[in-house]
């Protein structure tokens, strides 16, 4: 077994180097949570604006059960989805299972609350008189949505990169769903556990540290986007 | 309690083919924590004229404002948009709601300025499909009608109270909105804000649209108004005209 400084010095080289195996892996990862945060953004917007703005019965219900799938383990969406694309799931006849699809599916669904509940909270915090002028300035009502999302924009941006940074990092729903198929579903977090697994630390301590530059470009993000964020009236 | 104000003698209006606006609100009932904040009134709001609100704080002035800008949903209404022709009808508020919307003006006492340029937020009261120079050329002469020709590229956020109430009211001119209802347009502004604010309502007032006023400050509206009207215990009471 390799020390720890001699595993993440052959780490660096294999990234630096352009190991082939690696940067697939991470292709594999940036395309499925890249999709599946495209995906999930614009329904979640909606909501998200609809329980900031509107009274109906049941809201307050929602926005806590949002804010309580916030905290549901990855392992057990992976487990909704699996069982849902199964073979003798409702949906197995569709033959999603064990595919990027599949992955997308996993993933769209862990990053919806956390954009529903973190964009909530941007459009609350949103000033009410913004809809309201763009309403009495004869504006429809998609384009004033429209102005108004333009208004907390950095409060948004903040919610997708919390979502993307969620769903690039986890492990169990994609490797339940996925099936961590080399060349086809293996993204960075199963290919973590994998090579751990396998006493292969090189490729695992490669693949965390672009995890953790990943982290660190999205707290960084984060702080900038909230910062320019604050309410000016 | 039934407020009319009375249709007047011709303005000195400047567009001459704008027909006189007239809308008439009745039985507006609104509770708010258990409290009959107000209790059936009726009003009617003609182009041309301009009714001053005044009353307490708490008084509902600005509750009652937002129901007629269609913004703040009673707990009844009617509304009638054409109380003059012979087979008018009035209807119930959420019936009209987005008609409310799209034909009152409401401005807030604090005016909300987008994020961009004085001249950006000015745009937004015209129409998409306006060709660029035309829409260029409107925007010039809202900031000219404004004062405002000094803060073209200025980011309105930035803009001071009196300011930002006069994009406000540039805005409701492009729009050439009818109907406005302004609330407390002129607190916390000092004189020359407060003389410049007056001024351009008065200009809005001879375009002949119907303002409705909720101020403290009737002093400062006193050449401006037609009516006066307060609102006490959920009523409205006529005040006397102030010329």
């Amino acid at each position: 077994m390799p020390s720890l400084a001699d595993a993440t010095v052959q780490a660096l080289s294999l990234l630096i180097l352009g190991d082939r195996d690696l940067w697939e892996i991470i292709g594999i990862s940036f395309r499925v949570s890249v999709t599946a945060i495209a995906i999930a953004i614009p329904p979640a917007l909606l909501t998200a604006f609809f329980l900031a703005h509107l009274e109906f019965p049941g809201r307050r219900v929602l926005i806590s059960l949002f804010n309580t799938l916030l905290s549901l383990p990855a392992v057990v969406i992976g487990l909704v989805v699996y069982l849902l694309l199964s073979r003798q799931g409702p949906l197995g006849d569709w033959r999603l299972l064990f595919t990027q699809t599949a992955m997308v599916v996993a993933q769209v669904l862990l990053a919806f609350p956390i954009l529903v509940a973190m964009s909530h909270a941007a459009f609350q915090a949103a000033d009410q008189r913004a809809w309201e002028t763009a309403r009495t300035l004869g504006i429809a009502s998609a384009r004033a949505f429209v102005m108004v999302v333009g208004e907390v924009r950095f409060g948004l941006l903040a919610a997708a990169l919390a979502g993307f940074g969620r769903i690039i990092a986890e492990v169990g729903a994609s490797m339940m769903v996925g099936g961590n198929i080399l060349h086809y579903t293996r993204n960075i977090p199963t290919a973590i556990a994998l090579e751990t697994s396998m006493g292969n630390f090189a490729q695992g301590i490669a693949l965390g540290i672009v995890l953790l530059v990943i982290a660190f470009a999205l707290n960084l993000s984060l702080q900038y986007f909230q910062g320019r964020g604050r309410l000016s009236l | 309690m039934n407020v009319t104000v009375a249709t007047a003698a011709t303005t000195a209006a400047t567009n001459a083919t704008t027909a006189r606006v007239e809308i008439r609100f009745s039985a507006i009932d609104k509770f708010f924590h258990r409290r009959h904040l107000l209790d059936d009134l009726s009003l009617s709001l003609q182009g041309g004229r301009a009714l001053l609100l005044s009353g307490e704080n708490g008084a509902g002035k600005t509750t009652l404002l937002r129901i007629l800008a269609g913004l703040e949903k009673p707990h009844h209404c009617m509304v009638d948009f054409t109380p003059a022709e012979r087979h008018s009808k009035p209807r119930p508020w959420v019936q009209c709601r987005r008609r409310l919307q799209r034909e009152v003006m409401y401005l807030h006492q604090l005016p909300y300025m987008f994020d961009g340029s004085v001249s950006h937020n000015l745009a937004l009261a015209l129409p998409r499909a306006m060709p660029r120079a035309q829409r260029a050329e409107k925007i010039r002469q809202a900031l000219q009608w404004a004062q405002l020709e000094a803060f073209q590229n200025a980011r309105a956020k930035t803009l001071s109270g009196g300011e930002k109430q006069r994009v406000s009211l540039a805005r409701a001119w492009l729009r050439q909105a009818r109907i406005l209802l302004l609330d407390e347009p002129i607190a916390n502004m000092d004189g020359e804000s407060q003389a410049r604010t007056v001024k351009l309502l008065h200009r809005l007032k001879n375009a002949r649209a119907a303002l409705f006023i909720s101020s403290h400050n009737s002093d400062a509206f006193r050449h401006l108004i037609d009516h006066r009207l307060a609102l006490e215990n959920g009523k409205l009471r006529p005040g006397q005209c102030p010329r």
